[in-house]
């Protein structure tokens, strides 16, 4: 079963902490004749289907090579716009490669702050007394779990649905967070960790929860 | 096992149905704003989780976002390819609700909006028995 | 609409000719209002679509969700699968036939419905002088208005009518643009 990835976020919804642990493959590529029966669209500038599905290609995928140049968001490697390079008929017969895109740097940062203000507003909207805010969100790919510490810090866990254990699994993170970040004397509240140790361990956590299914109170 | 409250919104974000069973607190703003904040809320999800989702979604029956919990209510969602969005606050000892959602749209919200001429279908719903079939389904629920 | 096929005995549904009566009356009643074919036209279209605009009563929009509600078809995400499920369950539903679906074009963003019957049309002959109406042209408001309602914007006309002496009856379906789902004034 696999979790997918783990971030942590300060108290100012500021993203402090992440890391991909296992990835699902995604990439399809396939030649194309002229004229491309998919509808693009520019999303958060990428190249993103809106619309046609096949062969694999599912809307929401995005651009990510072609004809095996890499793409950097709008445009290829060598400056030219890919879509102008896809109206053009000459340009065919394409390969063109698909797939979810990597998160960028700051896509985390944002993410992490929506998360942090969703927390928020789940709690505000609660019809019940003194709710904490979203600590669990289901869809039918993946679940987040949210697990807030007492002082304000939210360590996430990004899991396949049928993952159990993850509220096990989001105490011992907290651990391996106080052990090797907040006792590290040259880690300051509330900044990005970057500490080698709480890196490994983590990964030891995430592979072994993996393993097991879910893992049994004895860690 | 509880139920507080519903919310029904077209896909222009107009909330066309609210109804409380239970409800210990108020979100402490006009009910026009928690509207707006409950949809805001919606939308801001699937557009999270369209960008976080590390696999792919938009398979015919798989439409990303169903539920969340905090430590005191659940929220259920489902969603038409109408885009029409149906909001469920329920206890935590609540399995989804999916199916029964779709109970409401399919058998109450088509049979007695869409298919009462007099029901706008972009405004507050103002039929009383679409209201009264409402109530006495989600009371029948084994979760109320 | 009337169902065809098997429920003409169900005592709670309308019978076709009633309906395609009742249609026929529609028609008349808006060349008799309007005197323009063209004019006509645009109001069957409207009528499809958007009826009654200030009440918002759409029949387009409306048999959608009840497409929707009864088929318990999800979103489409490709044009052809778009086409399939128009002509395969829609038209099947509500109207008892199933046209076919072809003449594609090479971007795969349009094609044609054919029907070899048309129940809206059946006792129907066009006088002469109304040799440009689109008599059923409701219908492609009606696509039109259930496409909308799914994010999907389209174009959708008449190219050839057995009423105007054409061998089928052939409606064009171009897709336009996804829409995206609204933030309402004040969000983000």
């Amino acid at each position: 079963m696999p979790i997918f990835s783990v971030y942590i976020i300060n108290r100012a919804g500021g993203l402090i902490y992440q890391m991909d642990h296992h990835q699902p493959k995604t990439e399809v590529e396939k030649t194309f004749s002229f004229p491309l029966e998919l509808q693009l669209k520019i999303v958060d500038e990428r190249v993103v289907v809106a619309f046609g599905q096949r062969d694999g290609i599912k809307v929401g995928h995005t651009i990510l090579a072609i004809n095996g140049d890499a793409v950097h968001g709008r445009k290829l490697e060598d400056g030219r716009d890919i879509l102008e390079v896809i109206a053009n008929s000459e340009n065919y017969p394409i390969a063109i490669k698909f797939g979810r895109p990597k998160l960028s740097t700051n896509e985390r940062i944002m993410l992490a702050s929506m998360f942090h203000s969703l927390y928020a507003i789940g709690s505000q909207l609660s019809p019940e007394q003194k709710s904490s805010g979203i600590q669990l969100l289901e869809t039918d790919g993946f679940k987040l779990h949210c697990f807030q510490t007492l002082s304000g810090i939210k360590l996430i866990v990004l899991a396949d649905p049928k993952q159990s254990g993850i509220e096990n699994l989001l105490k011992k993170i907290y651990e391996l967070y106080s052990d090797y970040a907040l006792k590290n004397p040259f880690y300051s509240i509330d900044m990005p960790i970057r500490c080698e140790l709480f890196d490994k361990n983590l990964q030891g956590l995430l592979d072994s929860y993996e393993r097991s299914g879910f893992y049994s109170q004895g860690m | 096992m509880t139920i507080y409250n519903m919310y029904i919104f077209d896909r222009n974000g107009t909330c066309l149905f609210y109804q409380e069973w239970q409800r210990n607190k108020n979100s402490g703003m006009p009910q026009e704003e928690e509207f707006k904040l409950m949809y805001g809320l919606i939308f801001s999800i699937k557009s999270f989780i369209s960008r976080m989702s590390p696999v792919d979604f938009y398979s015919n029956s798989k439409d990303g976002f169903t539920s969340f919990n905090t430590n005191y209510y659940k929220l259920h969602f489902f969603e038409t390819p109408s885009g029409l969005k149906f909001v469920l606050n329920t206890s935590l000892n609540v399995d989804s609700l999916r199916d029964s959602l779709q109970y409401i749209y399919n058998s109450i919200y088509v049979e007695y909006v869409v298919k009462n001429p007099l029901c706008s279908l972009n405004s507050a719903i103002k039929s009383e028995i679409f209201k009264e079939k409402i109530d006495t389904y989600i009371r029948g629920l084994p979760a109320f | 609409m009337a169902r065809q096929g098997g429920r003409a005995t169900d005592p709670r549904k309308v019978s076709q000719e009633l309906f395609t009566l009742t249609y026929g009356a529609l028609v008349a009643q808006l060349i008799k209002d309007y005197e323009q074919d063209d004019e006509v036209n645009k109001q069957l279209d409207k009528i499809g679509f958007l009826f009654f605009a200030c009440r918002g009563y759409n029949i387009g929009v409306r048999l959608i969700e009840d497409f929707l509600a009864r088929s318990g078809i999800g979103r489409c995400n490709d044009f052809r699968e778009t086409a399939d499920v128009i002509a395969k369950n829609g038209f099947r539903m509500f109207l008892g036939i199933t046209p076919q679906v072809t003449n594609w074009s090479a971007a795969g963003d349009e094609f044609s419905l054919i029907m070899d019957a048309n129940p809206l049309a059946d006792f129907v002959e066009l006088p002469d002088d109304h040799n440009q109406l689109n008599y059923s042209n409701i219908l492609c408001g009606v696509i039109r208005g259930a496409l909308e309602s799914v994010q999907m914007a389209v174009d959708v006309r008449f190219v050839q009518d057995i009423l105007k002496g054409d061998n089928q009856t052939e409606i064009r379906v171009k897709f336009i643009k996804r829409l995206e789902d609204a933030l309402p004034a004040g969000e983000e």
